[in-house]
């Protein structure tokens, strides 16, 4: 209980003068205005609780009204009308009070004993559940509140993403607890999204408690890149976790510069299922009937339907016994006839399938299977991020996430199923699915077809959740959006956009406005279930000092490595 | 205290209540007084009631109505009636405050000062001395009259006060008094504009 004694060293800015638990506390400030912020996090003790809260807003206000309504410096002389608007004109702050922690009676006084012998835990922050008193007076927290609040770096799974905007105070994220449910990152274009992600999964990594399995569409993760508007080189995690990361390309031949992949990823026809095919109704803009002609296609062909229907030919005939032309053996009607199909429902399906069967990277027997490959990594703590390379359209993508995750799904399930059945004594490694452009995957009509919603929804309890990287938060299904544990967000313009981050938490009121006026590039807020409160931070940058930061003492201690990798010699660098 | 900065007598009181009194003088003596003087007198008990001259009176009688209407007044006539009338000038003080056992207090005095107690005029010193004490929580008195322009009195007492306190480098002391009158007009808008307009208008002198 170190900070018992320990009253917060910055000065008093303010007291509280009026407010409540619903309509936030009002606090009357004692310093310019300038000197506080939206977003501040503040401290309020009174009598043996400290309270912590968040700003959400500045007001002015006057004693009389008629005090602000003139400009006083017109009228009096000057030091007259310097003291009159300090006296009458104010800055209010409307706080929101968010946690609070019970710091018991003074370690010296006789009350200490009696008290801490009731109290044998630390104490810790909870839930705000009543209010401070009038004029408590009121700081902005210093570097001890908020590593009491947020944690102390550790550079493992104390992971600092950024600083408080007023006085730099370091703020870390619980990456242990950040990796508990899906979480997400937000923000429009140009926000700064990707560096933040790229930054968090690097901290995921180095902390090395979870898998990652990253669907670069982009390519923006693995290789180094070089940033669109600085022009700068940016770091890829391939090239700082040489080890940890598995690099895959989609199909044969599929680069990353002068990079290298680990191995390239080929789907075999037979682990496409009608389920794969399923999810993409909308975007193959498949019929109703098309469920059932899947149906049959598998109870006829089991795991090689997709390789014998796309042997099938379209409109083949052969002319009978009896001179008439009827559907050739090898075609999509004569199957469909005796499967008690309308041949016209499969035609129109193996038609418009052929957008899969044309695809480079589904080929029948693949030298390797990269599918399990994934998952043995990921099973192996390794990391794996897949670049989709040329085939970026938004086809490849859903098939390939969908095909992949599925897979996954099913491991985990049985790998969990095992664990508790006492089958095996191994945990389940965690393991985070990152999904870029996550609305093309989860939005209100794909969100019941794809994997990602069940696993959003239900796949906490297998170890696997997602981490979902999106401008557009508004276009994600509602009842995924609710799930989301952590949520960052950069500068969102969008009204839509905003209410979707916000739903479901409480102070929706107050968070609204900062969301909006958060500076792009620099800011984001952090809110949800995986932090103690509300924050909007600066945050860190993902620059070289992020990199010595991360490796530290560790990057000294392989003095050798290091000598060697700058020789050439040596890749390991992680 | 200096020799030349003893108080001076300025009359002798004809009644008196805790919270104000009034004096009387003769018109010879009227020179020194001065709206928004401080003033004292000194009890039996040698303790001391401090106030400010908030108005100076001239009743009139019969004979200076009698004169008044007349068509002309000689020369020695006024000068008879102003200066060997029977009737004095007189000097209405508001109660702002005393002293028991050396300790001056800003509050009212548990007992008022007597008939015939003479009225003395605070020197510098005092002046100084008594307003500086207690964060000048005797302005308050001040704001609580009702039937005077207390501008006006605000105006005279601080202009006295402001030379005195300048004279003795206590620079600060008319800041702190401004100060002062804010907090404690604040709740009120038109007179505390009012205050401020007149304190303006002195300045600007």
């Amino acid at each position: 209980m170190e900070d018992q004694t320990l009253s917060t060293q910055n000065p008093t800015i303010g007291y509280v003068i009026s407010g409540g638990l619903e309509a936030n506390l009002d606090v009357r400030l004692t310093v310019p205005p300038q000197e506080v912020q939206e977003g501040a996090f503040v401290v309020i003790d009174s009598n043996n609780w400290r309270f912590y809260g968040l700003v959400t807003d500045l007001r002015l206000t006057a004693i009389d009204e008629q005090y602000a309504n003139q400009l006083n410096s017109q009228r009096f002389a000057p030091h007259l009308a310097e003291y009159l608007n300090k006296q009458t004109l104010f800055t209010d702050l409307a706080v929101m009070p968010v946690l609070m922690k019970d710091n018991g009676p003074e370690v010296d006084s006789p009350e200490y004993a009696t008290w801490r012998h009731e109290h044998t835990d630390d104490p810790a922050p909870m839930p705000v559940k009543t209010i401070p008193n009038h004029h408590a007076p009121v700081k902005l927290a210093d570097q001890t509140d908020i590593a009491d609040i947020f944690g102390e770096e550790n550079n493992k799974d104390i992971f600092r993403v950024g600083s408080t905007r007023e006085q730099g105070h370091p703020v870390c994220l619980n990456l242990d607890k950040f990796v508990q449910r899906s979480s997400g990152i937000f923000g429009t274009t140009g926000s700064g999204k990707s560096f933040l992600a790229r930054m968090i999964l690097a901290g995921l990594i180095h902390a090395d408690h979870a898998s990652t399995l990253i669907f670069d569409m982009h390519n923006e993760y693995g290789p180094d890149t070089t940033s669109s508007d600085t022009g700068n080189s940016v770091f890829g995690l391939k090239g700082k976790f040489t080890n940890k990361v598995r690099l895959v390309g989609l199909g044969a031949g599929t680069k990353f510069g002068n990079m290298p992949s680990d191995f390239n990823l080929e789907i075999s026809h037979s682990d496409i299922t009608t389920e794969d095919v399923l999810q993409l109704t909308q975007i193959l803009n498949l019929k109703e009937t098309s469920a059932t002609t899947l149906d049959k296609l598998e109870n006829d062909f089991h795991d090689n339907w997709f390789n014998a229907f796309m042997q099938m030919n379209v409109g083949g005939v052969v002319e009978n016994e009896d001179g008439k032309m009827e559907p050739a053996p090898d075609s999509v009607a004569f199957w469909a006839r005796q499967a008690g199909i309308h041949p016209g429902a499969a035609e129109a399906l193996r038609s418009k399938l052929g957008r899969l069967f044309n695809r480079p990277y589904l080929i029948d027997a693949p030298a390797s299977n990269g599918l399990k490959a994934i998952i043995t990594a990921l099973q192996d703590k390794r990391h794996v991020v897949l670049s989709f390379g040329k085939y970026d359209s938004e086809l490849d993508y859903l098939l390939v996430t969908n095909l992949i995750t599925r897979k996954i799904r099913d491991a985990w399930e049985q790998s969990t199923e095992d664990f508790h059945s006492g089958r095996s004594k191994t945990e389940p490694r965690p393991l985070v699915v990152v999904v870029e452009e996550a609305h093309k995957l989860l939005n209100r009509e794909m969100a019941s077809q794809t994997i990602f919603s069940t696993i959003a929804r239900e796949m906490r309890k297998y170890y696997v959740t997602l981490l979902i990287i999106d401008q557009r938060p508004s276009q994600i299904y509602d009842e995924v959006m609710s799930q989301l544990g952590t949520r960052i967000s950069g500068s969102l313009g969008d009204e839509d956009d905003i209410n979707a981050v916000l739903s479901g938490l409480p102070g929706r009121g107050g968070l609204r406005g900062m969301l909006s006026k958060l500076q792009p590039k620099e800011e984001v807020l952090m809110l949800g279930w995986g932090v103690p409160m509300p924050i909007p931070i600066r945050s860190r940058r993902y620059d070289q000092q992020f990199w010595i930061d991360l490796f530290g003492n560790e990057q000294k201690t392989k003095t050798k490595e290091g000598i060697l990798k700058a020789l050439g010699m040596d890749d390991d660098s992680d | 205290m200096s020799e030349t900065q003893t108080s001076i007598p300025i009359g002798k009181l004809l009644r008196a209540e805790n919270s104000r009194f009034v004096a009387g003088c003769r018109v010879r003596e009227l020179e020194t007084p001065a709206l928004g003087a401080l003033v004292k007198v000194k009890l039996e008990d040698q303790s001391e009631i401090y106030g400010l001259i908030t108005r100076i009176l001239i009743n009139d009688d019969s004979l200076v109505r009698q004169l008044v209407s007349g068509v002309s007044i000689p020369t020695e006539y006024t000068a008879d009636n102003r200066y060997n009338r029977n009737l004095p000038v007189e000097i209405h003080v508001l109660t702002v405050g005393y002293t028991q056992n050396g300790h001056i207090s800003h509050r009212l005095p548990p007992r008022p000062p007597l008939s015939l107690d003479v009225l003395h005029l605070c020197n510098s010193d005092e002046l100084c001395h008594f307003t500086s004490l207690n964060e000048q929580a005797y302005l308050r008195h001040i704001l609580r009259l009702l039937d005077q322009p207390v501008e006006e009195l605000l105006a005279a007492h601080l202009r006295q006060a402001k030379a005195a306190h300048d004279a003795a480098n206590d620079v600060n002391w008319y800041s702190l008094a401004c100060q002062k009158l804010i907090t404690l007009l604040r709740d009120d808008y038109q007179r505390l504009t009012s205050v401020l307009d007149v304190l303006t208008d002195l300045e600007r002198e």
